[in-house]
């Protein structure tokens, strides 16, 4: 690892100034489990790292009724596994966590760092797309939210400036009558990155039987976290049929652009895009169905 | 530059002054003369350089000495009371959850730190909460007896 100044800023303001003055040579430092690993392998040799762990206005988990779920940049992966909030509201963000890395990884891990790192092997950027998540950005020409897909450009790339910090996740409470899943899949040992990933939203209409929205997201399978928009396209307005999942899933597995590597062949990718879509899609249906009962008759907000 | 650098090890208050790319394993192992911890992939995968920071398992192979600052670390060196072992040093012997040993403190402190959170766990809940820490000798079945052992399960 190269030799580099280690600077700890209070502010987000403060940590944007230092990053300027670096003009490009420097890098947020969060977790720094991906940090540390790109560094010690010479792939990125900053001048100097700016620790943002110190900065209070990028920790913690709440709901704010105006924005919705507010996921602070500093939210390890463990935090999110065991927020009561989480656990209660938003229960299939707990779930994934469950399944990332493994606990040292989430220890230190941050959600902020996990999306800002633009690594293509994860899991958090499939839901979060799937629940139409944005994330709070500022810089030092001010401050702007972005969907969340305007985030990832290509293999660790991302759409954040130099000089810029992304400071939360917000994720809007998800419509009555809503069911997601998220599926990971992985070709060698379950603490190894995952090999593709599905997430499938499901908000029904008020008839509670057509999807109204559709959200399908697919990881590992293109140079960036992506939505399969055709396949998502095939079945709004419509009620689930066994001829329509299959019609999707088959899009779905089209639609993305997976590679050749150790984790599986491109066709084999394909083919388990294919298979979890058609899984997730009916966990997903399932649990929109189940979240409306069970919203006429408690009053409860849709699960998901 | 170097930075001097306070850490509370094993219950004993530390000064070290380290590079800030000096990792929390080579702070421990090489100035505190710490040794019980190894370095393995140096990728955060294998578990052997676990230490505990305030409590939570990490992989100091991968975690810079400086981010450390004012944080209380646990080592296996720190587990054992005088000549009294930890229960779960106890246990591990008992069970033979150990061959080669290269691997074994970072499997005794990610136990201790599942037990401290969770006293009485599944024999799931260990198998998920050990799932990252390898053992290439093999002796998985040892070791989740050992901890299911002090467990009392
Ligand atoms: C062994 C291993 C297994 C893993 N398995 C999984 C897995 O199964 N699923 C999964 O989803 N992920 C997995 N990961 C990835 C892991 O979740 C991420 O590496 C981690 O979340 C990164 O967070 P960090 O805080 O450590 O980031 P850092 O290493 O501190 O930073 C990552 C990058 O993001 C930038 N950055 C960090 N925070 C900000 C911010 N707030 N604003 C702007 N830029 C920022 C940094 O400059 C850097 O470029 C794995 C990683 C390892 C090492």
């Amino acid at each position: 690892m190269n030799d580099f100044e280690y600077l700890e800023p209070a502010t987000v303001a403060e940590a944007c100034a230092m990053l300027k003055r670096y003009g490009g040579e420097a890098r947020p430092y969060a977790g720094g489990a991906y940090l540390s690993i790109v560094m010690k392998q010479g792939l990125i040799r900053p001048k100097a790292l700016v620790n943002i762990k110190k900065i209070q206005e990028l920790k913690g988990i709440r709901f704010d009724p105006s924005e919705g779920f507010v996921i602070g940049a500093l939210a390890t992966h463990r935090e999110l596994e065991t927020s009561q909030l989480i656990r209660e509201k938003l229960p299939i963000l707990c779930a994934v966590e469950r399944e990332v890395a493994n606990i040292r990884v989430r220890n230190v891990g941050t959600v902020g760092g996990n999306l800002a790192s633009g690594e293509p092997l994860t899991d958090l950027a499939q839901v979060f797309l799937a629940l139409d998540a944005r994330v709070a950005i500022s810089g030092p020409s001010g401050d702007r939210t972005i969907p969340l897909e305007e985030l990832f450009v290509d293999l660790y790339q991302t759409s954040l400036g130099e000089e810029e910090i992304l400071t939360r996740v917000i994720v809007p409470p998800p419509p009555p009558a809503t069911g997601i899943e998220y599926i990971r899949f992985s070709s060698s040992s379950v603490v190894d990155k995952p090999c593709v990933g599905v997430a499938v939203r499901i908000s029904l209409n008020a008839d509670r039987k057509t999807c109204g929205t559709v959200r399908i997201a697919l990881g590992c399978v293109a140079p960036r976290p992506m939505r399969a928009q055709g396949a998502e396209a095939l079945l709004t307005g419509h009620p689930l049929s066994p001829q329509l999942v299959e019609q999707a899933a088959a899009a779905a597995a089209e639609e993305c652009s997976p590679i050749s590597d150790l984790r599986g062949s491109e066709r084999f990718k394909r083919g388990i895009v294919r298979v979890l879509v058609r899984r997730a899609m009916a966990v997903a249906y399932d649990r929109a169905s189940h979240a409306s009962t069970l919203r006429l008759r408690s009053g409860q907000a849709g699960s998901a | 530059m170097k930075k001097q650098i306070r850490l509370r090890v094993n219950g004993m208050d530390r000064t070290v002054e380290v590079a800030p790319r000096t990792s929390l394993l080579e702070a421990v192992r090489d100035q505190l003369g710490l040794t019980g911890a190894k370095l393995g992939c140096d990728m955060q995968v294998c578990g052997a350089c676990t230490l505990l920071l305030d409590g939570k398992p990490v992989s100091a192979c991968s975690f810079l000495a400086v981010d450390a600052d004012g944080s209380e670390l646990t080592t296996i060196e720190g587990l054992a009371a005088g000549d009294r072992l930890h229960p779960l040093q106890e246990a591990f012997m008992d069970c033979g959850a150990l061959q080669c040993g290269y691997c074994t403190s970072g499997f005794i402190l990610t136990a201790k730190a599942l037990l401290d959170e969770q006293p009485r766990p599944s024999e799931e809940q260990i198998k998920d909460y050990l799932g990252g820490n390898f053992c290439r000798c093999g002796c998985y079945q040892e070791i989740i007896q050992a901890v299911k052992k002090v467990a009392g399960i």
